[in-house]
């Protein structure tokens, strides 16, 4: 028969880690709290009957969010035979708030303390034996980071699952008690004597969802009611904070007899702290961050690693050795273009950008894992509080940043649904994993490989929320005040290689899979419209027989729409437009086009027909222009996701009009975002266009009447203060 | 004429396999997204049918 064993604990207190470590499994861990938002299911490694369920991080059993729900519904309704406690060795009094809850589940009970190298490191004490002791359940010290212990506390917990179950170690006041037990007598007869201290607990704390779930009788309510309201009178507080007083009075008590701290000094952390999160330092830091980031995986060694990629590797040597290949066999020229121009050119295009993608990924992994994400997150808090936002969004802002589609479906932990609509609408304006290539291609086609479009690329999107949520939050479906973001910043440390590596193969492989799958495909589709004409009846284009191809039929036609924003060739609409199935096929669509270029064309930009791919791209599909091709990137950056991403938003949002909104919405601010940029960046450098500036002044006026409007909410919060005094 | 022949089925193998399988991992509900799903924090929403087996 198998054991089932619940690994709880507060958020960031590395549960994951712990999970992983005991399970081989490779679930994500992220440095910062929120990221487990479902409970995840693993088999031990060394005893495969035993199945352990990660839970989301939470500070109580009290359902005020989702993970609390999430964690306490599966405690209550699945009864674990074990619970594995993971505590923060660093913050023991605060952790230990859960732990008492837990206790009264009377569920058996081992305690993990986690991050004992950064309690010594500190020179603080605990003694495990005392607290083991005072809390009446075994406790052991670990390293989930280092995998110290892990075999431990998984034996421990196995043996305990056997055992008795734990009694809990916290009294109340004696009239609490006195109170509770009659609770218990009024409401909770005939239930098993092991759960009825926790019910007992959550009907005295007016527990609306256990109330719930009983169903108990009005007569029954109100004399508990009346046990509840005396309780109150005496101590004049309400029940809930009456018992977070006695808990944290045992808890104080507790800490006292088992852990001696050194000092109160600056530790390294918050020494670090004290710059990189300085109010007038921190921004510039930051930016800093990213550009060094961006410079080393875009700039400098990316720009090398593509450069070899797209012009040695795929254009002089697999190019030529595949068609070279498929002449010597006696294939047809049109086969042996559709292979070398249109699947080598296009699956070849994106694989060029994976070294580039395998660094950017590896320095954010490294950056998250760190410690240093978190600090962004506190960062842009203040940021997004000043500006009426909440700043619980930048959370999936930060997820993000390798693939929107778990950036929007993180917004699940954002509470209030204004604030989790907006959340969706705009986490995938920050730059994904998939996006990178296009700000790469647009990098090296215009502007040299330069690290600051990269840089500009992602605070464009950091810009876009928090421009967004300045118009939105003014509007009447998204107005209220901010919800509150309660953030614990954890110990910087140094990351763990298994960690990073694993974190960025993973991103990598899925990008790799991608390419050999639906860009493959696309290039062949993107091959037969490319190389077939209507003209004169359906024929394959050669030189004898020429005529305009069928997608340059197609993109012709909805080329004019993007002429306002200067990129109006029709591979750059094309491009665009297949965007929309999955990003990386923007490049792929340029990949494809310029292999299919005329040959004299690439001779005549740089001498050489094998390695034009960047120069027909910035040359003759953007015509040399930067401000089209930044003016493309930003479109491309902003406007509506790839497919999957719209489906997570479609299953967010849960509402088909709400879907449509946020689509339009995205489409419509990348156009007005695009438009200033081109027509005014025109206007700027003395190439105006009358009409295009006139209406990039109007789209300008508008975005600065919606930014600065007056905030109703905060106008009838003042008139309400006024009336009031 | 047979090489052409060979290859060009190769391709078109290929490329209706790719297909298929999209179609066949769509109706699955299995996401397309960017960032595979073993290290997903977030896989449970997208396989809310497998987790509950």
């Amino acid at each position: 028969m198998s054991i089932k064993i619940a690994l709880v604990g507060n958020p960031n207190s590395g549960k994951t880690t712990l999970f992983n470590s005991l399970t081989g499994a490779n679930q994500y861990v992220g440095n910062w709290p929120g990221v487990t938002v479902e409970k995840k299911e693993g088999k031990i490694k060394k005893n495969k009957d035993v199945i352990l369920t990660d839970l989301p991080g939470i500070y109580s059993l009290s359902p005020y969010s989702m993970e609390e729900v999430v964690a306490r519904s599966y405690l209550v309704d699945e009864r674990p035979d074990a619970i594995i406690n993971i505590i923060d060795g660093t913050n023991l009094e605060r952790n230990l708030y859960l732990t008492t809850q837990i206790l009264e589940m009377n569920i058996p009970t081992v305690i993990a303390i986690n991050m004992m190298d950064i309690v010594e490191k500190r020179g603080d004490k605990i003694d495990i034996e005392a607290l083991s002791a005072e809390l009446g359940c075994e406790v052991i010290e670990v390293s989930a980071l280092r995998g110290k212990g892990t075999d431990a506390i998984a034996d421990a917990a196995i043996s305990a699952a056997s055992g008795a179950k734990t009694s809990h170690p916290l009294s109340f006041s004696r009239d609490i008690e006195v109170a509770l037990s009659k609770i218990s007598a009024i409401a909770l007869a005939g239930m098993d004597e092991a759960k009825k201290r926790f019910y007992a607990v959550k009907l005295f704390e007016r527990d609306e969802k256990i109330i719930a779930q009983l169903s108990l009788s009005k007569e029954k309510l109100a004399s508990i009611e009346s046990l509840i309201a005396s309780i109150e009178k005496n101590y004049g507080d309400d029940s809930v904070a009456v018992l977070t007083n006695e808990r944290y009075e045992y808890i104080t008590d507790v800490a006292k007899k088992t852990c001696k701290k050194k000092s109160v000094a600056l530790t390294v952390t918050d020494k670090i702290d004290r710059i990189v999160t300085n109010r007038f330092l921190a921004l510039p830091i930051f930016v800093f961050v990213m550009w060094f980031v961006y410079f080393i995986s875009i700039g400098s060694i990316g720009d090398w690693t593509v450069g070899f990629m797209n012009d040695t590797l795929f254009g002089e040597w697999i190019v030529p050795a595949v068609s070279a290949g498929l002449e010597n066999i006696g294939c047809a020229e049109w086969l042996v273009s559709l292979i070398a121009d249109g699947i080598v050119g296009g699956v070849g295009a994106v694989l060029g950008f994976v070294p580039q993608m395998l660094i950017l990924f590896l320095l954010l992994a490294l950056l998250e894992d760190c410690g240093y994400m978190s600090r962004v997150a506190f960062i842009m808090d203040r940021v997004f509080r000043k500006l009426g936002l909440s700043g619980k969004s930048f959370i999936p802002l930060l997820i993000g940043t390798g693939c929107s589609v778990p950036g929007i479906m993180a917004s699940r932990t954002i509470e209030q649904e204004r604030d989790r609509r907006m959340t969706v609408m705009t986490t995938s304006f920050i730059p994904c994993g998939a996006k990178m290539p296009i700000v790469s291609m647009i990098a090296g086609a215009l502007f040299g490989g330069s690290a600051w479009i990269a840089t500009s690329a992602y605070f464009v999107g950091i810009g876009a929320v928090i421009v967004s949520g300045l118009i939105l939050k003014k509007t009447k479906p998204f107005e209220g005040k901010p919800a509150p973001f309660v953030m614990e910043l954890p110990s910087y440390h140094l990351p763990v290689a298994t960690n990073i590596l694993r974190t960025t193969w993973e991103r990598g492989w899925s990008f790799i899979k991608r390419a050999g799958t639906v860009i493959l495909a696309a290039s062949v589709i993107i091959w037969v419209l490319n190389s077939l004409s209507f003209e004169g009846g359906l024929h394959y284009i050669t030189e004898d027989r020429a005529g305009a191809s069928i997608l340059e039929i197609i993109g012709t036609g909805i080329a004019f729409l993007f002429r306002p924003l200067g990129f109006g060739s029709w591979q750059a609409a094309v491009a665009t437009v297949l965007g929309l199935v999955v990003k990386e096929e923007v490049v792929g669509v340029f990949g494809s086009l310029s292999s299919m270029a005329d040959a004299d064309l690439a001779l005549e930009l740089v001498g050489s027909a094998d390695s034009a791919g960047f120069a027909i791209i910035g040359l003759e599909f953007f015509g040399g222009s930067r401000l089209s091709g930044f003016s493309f990137l930003v479109f491309n950056l902003l406007c509506a996701p790839c497919f999957a991403a719209m489906g997570a938003i479609r299953r967010e949002m849960n509402n088909a009009k709400w879907t449509a909104f946020a689509i339009s919405y995205m489409c419509v601010f990348a156009y007005a975002v695009s438009l200033m940029i081109y027509q005014l960046g025109m206007l700027f450098t003395g190439n105006g266009n009358v009409v295009g500036s006139i209406f990039a002044f109007i789209t300008l006026a508008v975005f600065v009447f919606m930014i600065v409007r007056p905030d109703k909410l905060v106008k009838s919060n003042k008139k309400d203060a006024l009336l009031d005094a | 004429m047979v090489a052409t022949v060979i290859v060009a089925s190769i391709v078109a193998a290929v490329f209706i396999a790719i297909i298929a399988v999209s179609v066949v991992n769509k109706k699955k509900g299995k996401s397309s997204c960017s960032c595979g799903c073993t290290g997903c924090a977030n896989r449970e929403f997208c396989h809310p049918a497998k987790s509950k087996k």
